[in-house]
């Protein structure tokens, strides 16, 4: 044993062996240490990460909102203006109704309410202004303006009519969404063909089907549709591509915000899609009485006024049934004395025109005087200032 | 004109008129001129359903008699061209049939009235 603690060699082998556990044990801890701080390091980074994550989502939808708020009032400005260039179209279309530019005011016309569909797609991705109030209307009459909303509207057949009329708040909407499907249908099929629409009613409601002939969608598009359609609402104007394509992402907001649906997954006998827009009951009502036959109404209506002169027209309806007074159309009314009596009129000044009244006035009432006055004509009198003042304040 | 600021207020029309006509042209103007006069074609007493409600209603005004084109668009609310492109493609379907306005009166021959003067003026003058 001595022998071998007299060894020199094995005291080099114990404190190597010492060294060496202490050393591996340094290292031990250092591994451990920097263990710790890469896992610190790890999570430091998920952190930063998780940060910059959501401040470039807030970033996000900030800029988004921004750019809806921008959009929408840019928007509105522009409904405004179609709005106000269709009032000033129909009132041109009634001036020159007998003339040849009548044509070129109806094409005007309906470029015109396609710009202003445009801006209101817009505006609804936007949450913004979906347009002026609108009076119940027949749903034929919906099915029509959404029509008359289209660039290639003439190819548009609608095949059938349904005895219901849909309640005022969903006018717009109905009419927006069925533009938009219309306008893919016409879109996407071929120019000769045609776009059959058909009403049909259901138990749940009525069910407008839009069939065209086109070359139906493929898988891809058919679930782009889908998701907008059903699951995942589009919000704002990101993510439409370019070119953007409004139609899906509009129909899905406008059928969650009025409660409505519309399904495009079924294909059309003539090979295209078959879109489906189905209308609860909620917003049916029973066919509007006064404005689906308009024509029919005011034109039977109108004659009998006319037939009794301009101051039978004036007695007949300057009163509602509740005593209050009724505002009138004044338009036929400036035809007849503003054309007689302004060439007239401008021959003389004011005060002759006068002189020239009150001569007359003076006529009638010696006249009066010396014959025997009734209370006729006494009526009659206290009658006419009343209608020509009409005429006057019109022309 | 006063009268017409109250029309500003309302709000365009929900179908346009270019709808209601269905994208078709004016007709010629010798076709259906203000004073031509129209009534619903004898013999029709299925009324096709296809009809728009502004085609049934002018054809409801047209078929107690004679209206002219004038008369007619006066009952309604749209322009006359309107009133005329509807007309027109009532005719086609057969729906409407028009006859022509009584020609005017062709002017005496200015030879007879002058020979007619001076026989006066021989017998009486």
């Amino acid at each position: 044993m001595t022998e071998y603690t007299g060894n020199p060699l094995l005291w080099v082998a114990l404190v190597a062996l010492v060294a060496a556990a202490v050393l591996i044990s340094r290292q031990r801890r250092a591994a451990r240490a920097l263990r710790q701080q890469v896992q610190g390091l790890r999570d430091h980074y998920t952190e930063l990460e998780n940060d910059y994550g959501k401040s470039v989502q807030a970033a996000q939808e900030r800029a988004e909102d921004e750019t809806k708020t921008v959009l929408k009032s840019a928007m509105r400005t522009l409904q405004g203006l179609a709005a106000e260039q269709q009032l000033v179209l129909s009132r041109l279309q009634n001036k020159y109704g007998d003339s040849p530019l009548l044509q070129d005011l109806l094409e005007i016309d309906h470029t015109n309410s396609q710009f202003g569909r445009r801006a209101q797609s817009i505006a609804v991705l936007c949450d913004g202004w979906l347009g002026g109030r609108r009076d119940t209307a027949s749903v034929y009459d919906v099915v029509r303006s959404a029509q008359g909303r289209i660039r290639h509207f003439r190819r548009v057949d609608i095949l059938s009519q349904v005895d219901f009329g849909i309640t005022s708040r969903a006018v717009e909407p109905v009419a927006l969404a069925l533009a938009e499907l219309l306008d893919n249908a016409t879109s996407y099929s071929s120019p000769d063909t045609v776009v059959e629409i058909n009403i049909r009613t259901v138990p749940k409601g009525i069910c407008v089907v839009v069939d065209d002939a086109g070359v139906g969608m493929s898988d891809e598009e058919r679930a782009r549709a889908d998701k907008l359609l059903a699951t995942e609402r589009a919000s704002g104007v990101a993510g439409l591509g370019n070119p953007p394509q409004f139609g899906f992402a509009v129909i899905g907001l406008l059928c969650e915000r009025f409660g409505f649906e519309v399904s495009v997954d079924s294909s059309s006998p003539y090979g295209g899609v078959r879109a489906v827009v189905l209308l609860p009951h909620e917003l049916l009502t029973a066919m509007p009485e006064k404005k689906a036959p308009a024509p029919a109404a005011r034109g039977t209506a109108r004659p009998v006024p006319d037939a009794g002169g301009p101051e039978a027209a004036a007695l007949a309806s300057s009163e509602t049934g509740d005593g209050l007074p009724r505002r009138r159309r004044k338009r036929p009314m400036a035809i007849v004395p503003g054309s007689a009596s302004a060439p007239r009129a401008a021959g003389r000044s004011d005060s002759e025109q006068a002189q020239v009244m009150g001569a007359f006035q003076r006529g009638t009432r010696s006249g009066r005087v010396t014959e025997t006055a009734g209370p006729d004509g006494a009526d009659r009198t206290s009658d006419t200032p009343g209608a020509s003042s009409e005429g006057h304040e019109v022309s | 004109m006063t009268g017409q600021e109250g029309w500003q207020s309302e709000a365009p029309e929900l179908v346009r008129p270019y709808v209601i006509t269905k994208g078709r042209g004016l007709p010629d103007d010798g076709d259906l001129s203000l004073i031509t006069l129209v009534t619903a074609a004898a013999g029709q007493p299925q009324r096709p359903s296809r009809l728009s409600p502004e085609e049934q209603s002018l054809l409801d005004l047209c078929s107690a008699g004679y209206l002219s084109v004038a008369e007619i668009a006066g009952h309604t609310q749209f322009p006359l061209g309107v009133v005329r492109i509807l007309l027109a493609s009532l005719m086609e379907g057969g729906h409407l049939m028009t006859r022509p306005p009584v020609a005017r009166a062709r002017l005496a021959d200015k030879e007879i009235l002058e020979e007619v003067l001076n026989g006066l003026r021989a017998k009486f003058g």
